[in-house]
């Protein structure tokens, strides 16, 4: 690598459902973005977008878009689609690009607005990030997919449906504590067992909402974030993973290869273990995904991570804090944009901006986010500076 | 002339010996797509995988290059779509498309005689409870609206 990786800007419109156009979601996320970092749009060389179902609210072709309307019409676009994971993968694109030593200053923006679709197109529109000859193709859902897994981990290491209710109830006491979550409100193991089942045997607590919403950084070099003089925090680790696309092509259900494989290109890069990890925010679209993340990002072994997270080793206060933000359980999951929301709490918490949430001396941070049942996934690591 | 010959093969099968009917046979069917062949073969309650003519790995049709050696030279080899359920779930949202369907399940389940699993649509269960991973479950059919269809056994 060329160059220090610094993000030196971040910002976050409210997670929910949104009236706003998906591009006036993206500008707001853009502008709170530009304005952290104390810079103005002239200085962005590149824009990195990521983006799903942009042609559910009309637009396509983003990048253009959003550059024109921030005024720097002449500054290239790239939009990325990596269903769920579409965020962490863009990063890691404009990550490369500033370590390459091509720009020295871009702007990383992740949107989504899928709330207006209902429900039942939803559902349908999501179906569509899976191998859909196999799975949507033949009547699986989202939750659906994650169903099968979670059924298949729940027989191979004896967990049960209290076991995943336990890390509803911790995201959404996270969550309560973050004003940009889509849903803060307390829950308990009982609420979430007693809610209307979505697909045997995840229930609609096990899962997390369809929200609208955008997430922006500003990724620059080291030397042009100590130009700008703000505070920044340091990308030490990034890791690409794949997985066959399938759930049926998995060899073992209860692990996703994707995660392994770029948790440890991430480590090794950070030259550091998943020990040093003071925090993380990991890719919890149903409660099971949270439970597999975990061990498979290191933090527990498998089939263990039930215990540690009923024990409470995963709350702020414990030995790994898991998901402060509130998680995409309770954060909310606009998709293109979630890989980029975790990378804006490590900021806030890093520059001291996360308020009641913040984990306290944390130096370490990974941010884990993947696409469909795991397909995509990325992995970073993050350092506090000063 | 040609042409009108063969205009006349295609209107009529009068005329053409039985090599020749062989040959449009094989040639229709390696004119099929990689999924069509797969879908010919489950309406025939079958699984229709390649086998690597260079390692001997076997896998499912739709894959273009041998996951192990990738080799792109295959025997096509089928399986009688039997086997154990891997993992399933019954859902109470369905996407669109599934929502004329009484309530089925998706099923991961396991080809027997064979290396891979295969997923699949299992109409008229009405809850989770009437299941269990092990269940034997056979290929019925493809149908274009609801995928591959399967039946308890």
């Amino acid at each position: 690598m060329k160059d220090k990786v610094c993000v030196l800007g971040a910002g976050s419109t409210k997670y929910g459902k949104l009236n706003d156009s998906i591009i006036e979601i993206a500008l707001n996320a853009s502008k709170d973005a530009i304005d952290s970092a104390g810079i103005t749009p002239n200085d962005i060389q590149a824009g990195y977008i990521s983006n799903v179902f942009g042609v559910a609210d009309k637009q396509v072709h983003m990048a253009p878009v959003i550059l024109s309307n921030l005024g720097i019409p002449h500054v290239p676009g790239l939009t990325i689609e990596s269903a769920c994971g579409s965020g962490s993968v863009m990063f890691r694109e404009a990550y490369a690009n500033i370590a390459a030593g091509f720009y020295d200053c871009v702007l990383g923006l992740g949107v989504e607005k899928i709330t207006h679709t209902g429900t039942t197109q939803s559902t349908t529109l999501f179906s569509y990030c899976s191998d859909f000859f196999y799975e949507g193709g033949n009547g699986a859902s989202f939750p659906g997919l994650f169903a099968s897994i979670a059924r298949a981990y729940m027989t191979s290491y004896k967990a049960n449906e209290e076991d995943l209710a336990n890390v509803a109830v911790k995201n959404h006491e996270n969550g309560i504590l973050n004003p940009k979550a889509h849903v803060q409100r307390k829950i308990t193991v009982d609420d979430v067992l007693k809610s209307p089942v979505v697909a045997s045997p995840l229930k609609l607590y096990d899962c997390c909402p369809f929200s609208d919403g955008a997430s922006a950084v500003i990724l620059c070099n080291e030397e042009f974030a100590k130009k700008v003089g703000r505070p920044y925090v340091e990308v030490i680790g990034s890791g690409r993973g794949a997985s066959p696309a399938a759930v049926q092509a998995r060899k073992d259900i209860t692990t996703i290869p994707s995660t392994v494989d770029a948790a440890k290109q991430a480590y090794k890069m950070a030259n550091i273990t998943p020990k040093d990890i003071d925090f993380a925010e990991v890719h919890d679209c149903f409660t099971i995904a949270e439970v597999i993340d975990i061990e498979d990002l290191g933090f527990f072994p498998k089939g263990t991570a039930v215990h540690a997270i009923r024990e409470g080793a995963t709350r702020r206060n414990g030995e790994i804090p898991i998901n402060p933000s509130g998680g995409l359980k309770s954060k909310g999951h606009p998709i293109g944009a979630t890989g980029i929301g975790q990378v804006v709490e490590v900021f806030e918490q890093f520059i001291g901006k996360a308020g009641d949430r913040e984990i306290k001396n944390a130096e370490y941070a990974l941010t884990h986010n993947f696409g469909a049942t795991g397909a995509s996934s990325a992995v970073h690591i993050f350092r506090r500076v000063g | 002339m040609e042409l009108l010959a063969q205009a006349q093969q295609f209107i009529s099968l009068e005329g053409w010996d039985k090599e020749g009917l062989s040959e449009m046979k094989q040639q229709q069917q390696k004119d099929l797509s990689s999924r069509e062949k797969f879908i010919k073969s489950a309406n025939a309650g079958k699984i229709l995988a390649n086998k690597c003519l260079r390692c001997g790995h076997i896998m499912l049709e739709t894959i273009y290059y041998c996951e192990k050696c990738f080799g792109n030279k295959f025997e096509p080899v089928e399986f009688e779509g039997i086997g154990n359920m891997v993992t399933y779930t019954t859902q109470d949202v369905a996407p669109e498309g599934f929502e004329d369907t009484e309530s089925y399940a998706w099923v991961v389940f396991k080809v027997d005689n064979a290396p891979f699993r295969v997923s699949g649509f299992l109409p008229g269960v009405k809850s989770a409870k009437g299941l269990s991973i092990g269940t034997k479950v056979k290929v019925s059919s493809f149908s274009p609206k609801h995928g591959l269809l399967l039946q308890k056994i």
